[in-house]
């Protein structure tokens, strides 16, 4: 009987233990991240009134080292919602533009690249 | 009574810890906030801490590939450290011809500092056709004069009536070392794998020379190429030396009884 549990008792230290929770934590994290990286980056745009600005303009900006690259465009629906699907960022801006108005630029810190992300406050159109 | 007397002590102590760490916890808060280190009146408590900072170092440069490269290399002068040493300091309990001078021969070269002895190690390593492979990233760490003294000491304090038993009973010296004193010298492994780690993990000077590609640099070059491409960035850049700290401090505090057990063998006698 001992002859058998000792090899399973050997292993029970935190040499094995320790780095043993790790992998697990690090393969689960890849799970998720795997299961929540399609990409898409979501939102609405708002007037300055608050209603949904249809027709905007959004501009998707990605950060390289030290400057912030244009990435795409896409054109809010009439409920002034807009989604980018293939994002492959990690750390993007996002600027709504129609005519004359624009809104602020407003960062999307994520916690993996390509995250799918959705805007918790819409881009408020003003006079810029 | 004798307990509420030493309070004194425990505070002076605490105080001590307190100063220490006050570093290590400034370079943490430092990776949450991004504050500016130089900011006057200094805040101690974080202000708005958030992680990203870690996420920006981890995608901005290739994190996983330096990652990489250190542990392997790592592992490597581990591993490496472990056999040899052991074979080392065997030999050196050993009597032979000579060995008095062996060992005045090593601790002298603990004198030689290693910059003194780069341009030959980089042309061995180049003969050998392991410049800029990860093999050559460890050659000069596989062996420590210091760690074999380690082995030394702890070999030295095992019965020597246990080894003459274990050769009457047909083992080899392979066979001796492996079976016998080892297991009996674990605080000295421990020891060795966490100076060889700590060494290995925190080397800067000779991946800096060996390596060529950019892909083969380990995370001390890449914490000094970060600093060099990325501007205004604080917080990231603290990030980086946290997560360069991390490794070394888990592998320190998995094995840190063994360790203070295994730099104490052989000091005192009886």
């Amino acid at each position: 009987m001992y002859q058998r549990t000792r090899p399973v008792r050997r292993l029970q230290n935190r040499f094995v233990l320790v780095p043993l929770v790790l992998a697990v934590l690090v393969a689960a994290w890849n799970l998720y991240v795997a299961l929540h990286a399609h990409g898409v980056v979501a939102g609405r745009v708002v007037e300055a009134d608050g209603r949904p600005a249809a027709g905007a303009t959004v501009i998707l900006y990605e950060r390289d080292f030290i400057t912030q690259n244009e990435r795409g465009r896409t054109t809010t629906g009439p409920d002034g919602g807009f989604r980018f699907n293939g994002n492959a960022s990690h750390l993007v801006q996002l600027q709504a533009r129609q005519g004359a108005l624009r809104s602020a630029r407003v960062t999307l810190r994520l916690w993996f690249r390509a995250q799918d992300a959705r805007l918790a406050q819409p881009l408020r159109l003003g006079p810029g | 009574m004798r307990a509420r007397g030493m309070w004194p002590r425990h505070a002076a102590l605490l105080v001590v810890c307190a100063i220490m760490l006050v570093p290590f916890y400034w370079v943490v808060k430092t990776s949450l906030t991004g504050e500016n280190i130089y900011a006057y009146p200094p805040r101690l408590l974080p202000q708005a801490p958030h992680l990203f900072n870690y996420v920006d170092v981890w995608y901005l440069i290739p994190f996983p590939r330096y990652l990489l490269n250190s542990v392997i290399v790592s592992l490597l002068a581990v591993g490496g450290n472990i056999v040899l040493n052991a074979l080392a300091a065997y030999a050196l309990t050993r009597a032979f011809p000579g060995r008095r001078w062996v060992v005045l021969l090593l601790l002298s070269c603990m004198l030689i500092p290693f910059q003194a002895t780069i341009i030959p190690a980089y042309l061995i390593t180049a003969r050998l056709g392991l410049l800029n492979s990860w093999l050559g990233l460890a050659l000069p760490m596989l062996s420590t004069i210091v760690c074999i003294f380690v082995f030394k000491a702890a070999f030295e304090a095992v019965p020597r009536s246990l080894i003459d038993a274990a050769r009457m009973d047909g083992l080899g010296d392979l066979r001796i070392l492996a079976r016998v004193l080892l297991p009996l010298c674990k605080p000295a492994i421990a020891t060795n794998v966490i100076l060889s780690f700590i060494w290995s993990w925190n080397n800067f000077m000779w991946p800096l020379i060996v390596t060529r590609d950019p892909l083969m640099q380990t995370l001390p070059l890449g914490l000094a190429r970060f600093l060099s491409y990325v501007e205004d960035t604080t917080g990231a850049l603290y990030a980086f030396v946290v997560m360069v700290l991390v490794p070394g401090l888990a592998v320190f505090l998995m094995a840190q009884k063994e360790f203070m057990r295994g730099l104490t063998a052989g000091a005192t006698k009886g």
